[in-house]
C-alpha cells in the first residue's frame, strides 16, 4: 500500500451514508482518520481504504472534505486565504473537528 | 427697563443704580442672578442695554475735562471723561467703579430673553434633568402673581431646588440600576453619573475597593459632553480631554467597556490586581497617558506598542510590576546591532552581546543606547525593539507544545509551522465569533456541550465580547493563538511621557510584551 499511497482513494461516509472520496494524502490531514488508515495498526479501515465516521454527519462530513482539501493544497503556500464556513454548522464543526484532531 | 425712555429730566448727573429701587422682580431672575454673581459674562453688561452702541460724549459739561483743567492732571480726577449713555434727556453717567454693583441689580430686571450665556439656560438644555423641578417653578412665578410677588424671601426656596438637581436626575439618567448591587457599585455609577451631568472631564474613580467594573457604567462616558464653555474662550471644543482614574482598587480585569471608550485621553489603574493588560487596549487610539505601575503584571501587550506609533500614547508608567527582568530570560535573537545600524555604523559592541549570551550580567551592562555628539538620532525618541525571546506554540486547542529542541525540532516544524492554514477547529470558531447568535448563549447552554468543545467555546465567547482580535503577523482574526513569544521594547522615552530622548549611552531598560500569531508561520521576522 505504501508504494501505491499517492495515487489510492479511500472513502469517508457519515452516519447517514454520505460517501466522500478523497485522495489518500489528503484524508491524511486529519489525524484521526491517519491513524485509522495507518497500514500498522492493522484497523479494518486501513484495509479496506473507507472509513465510517459514526459521529458525523453528511453535511458537517461534506465541509470537512472542503477543510482537507483545503489544508492540504494550503500546505506550502505561505499566503493562505480564507475559508468560509456556514455559521449555523459552526457547532457542529468545532466538535467534528475535535474528534477527528484537525 | 433701562431701554425705556424716561421723560426729560432736569439736565444734571444722574448716578446709575436707580433700578435698585424698584420693586421686586421676578424671582427667577433672581434665583439665576444670585447664581450668576460668581461668573463672569461680558454678555450680561448689554444683556438688558438697547442694541445699538450707546452715544458717547466727549466733554458735554463737565468742567474737569475743559480745557481750563487741561494742565489739572488725573489727580484731580480730571483725567477721564465722562460717558453717556442713551438719549440726550435721558443721559446716564456710567461709572466704571461701580459698575460690578450696578450690574448685579440691573439684572434684577427680566429681560424675558433668555441668552445662551445664561446658566439657568445652560441647564435648560438638559430638560430630562429638571423637567419636572425648575420648569414647574418657573411656569408657576410666571402665572401666579403671589409667588413673584414675595419673590425675596421665595429665593431661599428657589436655591435649594437648584443644588438638589443632582439627586433627582441621577435616578433619570440611563445607566441602569440593578437592585443587588455592591455599595462600591452604586457608589461607582453615582460618581459616574455625577460627572455625566456635570460634564466633568475627569472621572476618579480612586481608591473605591472595587473588584470588578460594573457592566453599563463606563459606555455612557462616551457621550460625555463638555460644559459649555465661558464666553472666555468662545470656539474651544466641547469635545472632552476624558480621564479616568481607577487608582487604588481591587480589580483583578479590566471591563472591555473600558477599551470602547475611543475617546479616553486618560488612563490609571495604579495600584490594582491586575495579572494581564488585554490586547484589546489597542482600541483606545486616543489614548495619551497610561499608567499600569503597581500590578500584578509580568508583561505587557504588544498592541500597546502600537499606540506609541500609530495612536497618541506619550506617557507610559509601567514600573514597577513584576516584570521578569531580561537577563534572567531567555532570548532568542538580540536586535540591538540591528536597530545600530540604521542610526549609526559603529555598533560592535551589540554585535559582542549576541555572542556573549553565556554571561548574563556583561550584557546587560552593555545594553546601552548608541552614543551621539549634539542632536540625538531619531531613534533616541522612539522605542527600540532589543531582544526576541523564544517562541512558544500551541496546538490547535491552545495548548502549549513542549518544544524539546534538540530531538523532535524537525518533527514539530513538520508538523506546526509548515502550514499557514488554519485548522478547522479554528475556522469553526471564527465563524463562531462572527455568529451574533454567540452574544445569546448562557454559561449553561455551553455547559451541555461536549467537554472538548467548552473550552473553545468559552474562548470564542470572550474573543466576540472583545470585539475579536488580531494576529499580530498577518492581521488576520483569530480566536486560538498558535505562536507566542516576547519582545523586548524599550519604551524609556515614552516613559518620560515624551519629553526628553534618550541621552547618549544611557542604560536601556526593555520591558517584555507578549505577542501571539495565529498560525505556525506567524512567527518573529527573525524567524521566518
Amino acid at each position: 500500500m505504501d508504494s501505491s499511497k499517492d495515487s489510492t482513494f479511500v472513502s469517508l461516509v457519515s452516519c447517514d451514508g454520505f460517501e466522500y472520496i478523497l485522495p489518500y494524502e489528503t484524508a491524511c490531514v486529519s489525524g484521526t482518520i491517519r491513524r485509522m488508515l495507518d497500514p500498522t495498526s492493522n484497523f479494518a479501515e486501513s484495509r479496506s481504504g473507507r472509513c465510517v465516521l459514526e459521529e458525523i454527519d453528511g453535511v458537517v462530513l461534506e465541509q470537512v472534505c472542503k477543510y482537507l482539501v483545503y489544508n492540504y493544497r494550503a500546505k506550502n503556500m505561505t499566503n493562505v486565504p480564507d475559508m468560509d464556513v456556514p455559521a449555523e454548522l459552526c457547532l457542529e464543526l468545532v466538535m467534528a473537528a475535535d474528534y477527528l484532531d484537525v | 427697563m433701562d431701554n425705556e425712555v424716561p421723560l426729560p429730566p432736569p439736565r444734571r448727573i444722574r448716578p446709575r443704580g436707580s433700578a435698585s429701587a424698584r420693586g421686586p422682580s421676578p424671582s427667577t431672575s433672581l434665583a439665576s442672578s444670585f447664581r450668576k454673581t460668581h461668573r463672569f459674562s461680558r454678555f450680561d453688561d448689554c444683556s438688558s442695554q438697547p442694541s445699538s452702541d450707546p452715544a458717547l460724549f466727549s466733554s458735554d459739561d463737565i468742567p474737569a475735562s475743559g480745557l481750563e483743567n487741561y494742565n489739572a492732571g488725573p489727580m484731580t480726577g480730571a483725567g477721564r471723561k465722562r460717558r453717556y449713555r442713551g438719549t440726550w434727556w435721558g443721559e446716564k453717567v456710567i461709572d466704571p467703579k461701580r459698575k460690578r454693583a450696578d450690574f448685579k441689580e440691573k439684572r434684577n430686571v427680566d429681560s424675558g430673553v433668555w441668552m445662551g450665556s445664561d446658566e439657568s439656560g445652560a441647564e435648560s438644555l438638559l430638560p430630562s434633568e429638571d423637567g419636572p423641578g425648575w420648569g414647574e417653578d418657573l411656569l408657576k412665578t410666571v402665572l401666579d402673581p403671589k409667588i413673584s410677588g414675595k419673590s425675596q424671601g421665595a429665593l431661599g426656596s428657589f436655591v435649594k431646588p437648584l443644588t438638589a438637581t443632582p439627586a433627582v436626575s441621577a435616578m433619570q439618567l440611563p445607566i441602569l440600576k440593578t437592585p443587588d448591587e455592591s455599595e462600591e457599585h452604586q457608589f461607582a455609577r453615582s460618581v459616574v453619573n455625577d460627572c455625566l451631568e456635570k460634564g466633568e472631564e475627569v472621572i476618579d474613580l480612586g481608591n473605591f475597593n472595587l473588584r470588578s467594573i460594573p457592566t453599563g457604567l463606563l459606555p455612557p462616558l462616551q457621550l460625555l459632553t463638555k460644559q459649555a464653555p465661558l464666553a472666555e474662550d468662545f470656539f474651544s471644543s466641547l469635545q472632552p480631554f476624558l480621564s479616568i482614574y481607577l487608582s487604588g482598587n481591587s480589580l483583578l480585569e479590566l471591563h472591555n467597556e473600558l477599551f470602547e471608550l475611543s475617546l479616553l485621553k486618560v488612563l490609571s489603574v495604579r495600584n490594582n490586581k491586575l495579572q494581564e493588560l488585554p490586547y484589546t487596549i489597542q482600541k483606545l487610539r486616543s489614548l495619551e497617558v497610561l499608567n499600569v505601575s503597581v500590578n500584578r503584571l509580568t508583561y505587557l501587550p504588544w498592541e500597546l506598542l502600537q499606540l506609541f506609533e500609530h495612536g497618541e500614547l506619550k506617557h507610559l508608567t509601567a514600573c514597577p510590576n513584576p516584570f521578569p527582568q531580561i537577563e534572567d530570560c531567555a532570548i532568542k535573537t538580540w536586535h540591538c546591532e540591528r536597530i545600530q545600524k540604521e542610526t549609526e555604523p559603529k555598533s560592535e559592541r551589540y554585535d559582542l552581546d549576541s555572542e556573549s549570551e553565556c554571561e548574563p550580567e556583561q550584557i546587560y551592562e552593555s545594553l546601552r543606547f548608541e552614543e551621539y555628539e549634539d542632536v540625538p538620532p531619531p531613534s533616541a525618541w522612539t522605542a527600540i525593539h532589543v531582544a526576541t525571546g523564544p517562541i512558544t506554540r500551541f496546538d490547535m486547542e491552545g495548548r502549549a507544545i513542549e518544544e524539546n529542541p534538540k530531538s523532535s525540532l524537525v518533527t514539530t516544524a513538520c508538523r506546526f509551522s509548515s502550514s499557514a492554514a488554519p485548522s478547522l477547529r479554528e475556522l469553526a470558531l471564527r465563524a463562531m465569533c462572527k455568529h451574533p447568535g454567540l452574544d445569546h448563549t448562557t454559561d449553561e447552554d455551553i455547559a451541555e456541550l461536549s467537554p472538548f468543545v467548552i473550552p473553545l467555546v468559552q474562548k470564542a465567547k470572550k474573543v466576540r465580547a472583545a470585539g475579536g482580535q488580531r494576529c499580530s503577523v498577518c492581521q488576520k482574526e483569530y480566536v486560538i493563538p498558535r505562536t507566542e513569544w516576547l519582545e523586548w521594547w524599550d519604551c524609556t522615552p515614552y516613559e518620560n511621557g515624551g519629553k526628553r530622548p534618550r541621552t547618549s549611552g544611557e542604560i536601556l531598560r526593555p520591558l517584555p510584551f507578549k505577542r501571539f500569531g495565529c498560525s505556525g508561520t506567524c512567527v518573529p521576522a527573525s524567524e521566518a
